[in-house]
């Protein structure tokens, strides 16, 4: 970690890779299928990097890990739980929600779409459905055949190119 | 895992020299020192309470100020620990304001017995929540904005802790300032209704603190 710290690709990849292998069971035990546990491994992945910069290679690592792995494992079983609760709701009722958290945004769907649409056909599509058409991850990947953590990762990638291109 | 794998190489392909977060007790020796001197700034434009000096004679009103500075210095060190997603491994400073808060309930009660004839009500009521809720706004907000830098994986006592931070600078600040007495009054106008807003800080950390 402190080798990421300073910048060290390869240390961080492995890093990664390790913590990905230490989790992996921890949220087995957990989770009661095997993609469930794939895609919140990511989640966690994603947390650490976006977190990184609160460990300071001073302290043990691992319970640092466990504490992100630990919340954002709470976070997925609360939204599934309240997916199930919520399961019943009339579908208009969301639609009605939906625009407004989307508006929340910096900026809108619309405003980017001209970048949207210069990304590589795949992507654009999976943006396309989650941001204009109001699909979730699981929804688009069953309509594109492909399965949720690869709309996840796919998704997260190509937000990678648009912030790249925006901040340009 | 092939997806897992190109997960790690685009997260490792955007690893740049980062420089880590400082450490929680300087982050909130520096809060302590922020919120102090706007306490003092505004105490020198609106000025202290003529009686202060005979005041802290009174071993109460010592020990009243001295347990609002306790969950002062508390509030800010928990919220600086609790902006790490392990609490930078200090778990008991984490929750250290619950401990000040005991005390000051307990000098609280000691307080009420000790007002004996009780002290005259003032005119005022809820000006002084507003009063402490306008002052307390600026460190309130202010905090939220730097916690929202960090990655707190306990979102409500985050918030709670914030603006316990925030709103004892303001009760802090009043206490000083306005030459009133009354426990009946300080409890009723100060302290109960802060405790109400303070307990909104654990929806606004859900709320605002998510990463």
């Amino acid at each position: 970690m402190q080798c990421s710290l300073n910048g060290d690709a390869q240390a961080y990849a492995a890093l990664l890779k390790e913590t990905a292998r230490l989790l992996r069971p921890f949220l087995a035990k957990r989770l009661y299928h095997g993609n469930e546990v794939d895609d919140v491994l990511q989640e966690i992945l994603i947390s650490i990097h976006k977190a990184r910069h609160t460990y300071d290679g001073e302290r043990p690592y691992l319970p640092w890990v466990y504490a992100i792995a630990r919340f954002r494992l709470q976070d997925h079983l609360r939204s599934h739980y309240a997916d199930e609760l919520h399961g019943a709701e009339d579908i208009a009722e969301l639609e009605e929600t939906l625009p407004d958290e989307l508006t929340e945004a910096a900026f809108s769907y619309e405003s980017i779409s001209g970048e949207v649409e210069a990304l590589p056909e795949k992507q654009a599509s999976i943006l396309r459905l989650m941001h204009q058409e109001g699909y979730t991850a699981k929804e688009v990947a069953a309509k594109l055949g492909m399965n949720e953590s690869a709309v996840k990762v796919s998704a997260h990638r190509a937000y990678k190119i648009l912030r790249e291109r925006l901040e340009r | 895992m092939d997806n897992m794998d190109d997960l790690i190489a685009s997260l490792s392909k955007e690893v740049t020299p980062l420089k880590p977060a400082p450490h929680p007790l300087r982050l909130g020796l520096k809060w302590l020192a922020i919120a102090t001197a706007y306490l003092a700034v505004t105490l020198s434009i609106f000025g202290v309470r003529p009686d202060l000096m005979q005041q802290f004679i009174k071993p109460v009103f010592s020990a009243e100020i001295m347990a609002l500075c306790g969950i002062f210095i508390a509030s800010a060190l928990s919220a600086a620990v609790l902006s790490f997603p392990d609490l930078h491994q200090k778990r008991a400073l984490a929750f250290a304001p619950l401990l000040m808060f005991a005390l000051f309930v307990g000098v609280m009660g000691f307080a009420w017995h000790a007002d004996q004839p009780p002290a005259p009500l003032p005119m005022h009521s809820f000006e002084c929540t507003l009063s402490i809720l306008m002052f307390s706004l600026l460190p309130a907000l202010a905090i939220f904005n730097v916690l929202r830098r960090y990655a707190s994986t306990h979102l409500s006592y985050s918030g709670i802790a914030a603006l316990l931070f925030a709103f004892s600078t303001g009760a802090l600040w009043l206490r000083l300032y306005e030459a009133t007495d009354s426990v009946v009054h300080l409890i009723e106008w100060h302290y109960l209704p802060i405790m109400g807003v303070i307990l909104v800080g654990g929806w606004l950390g859900k709320t605002v603190l998510k990463w």
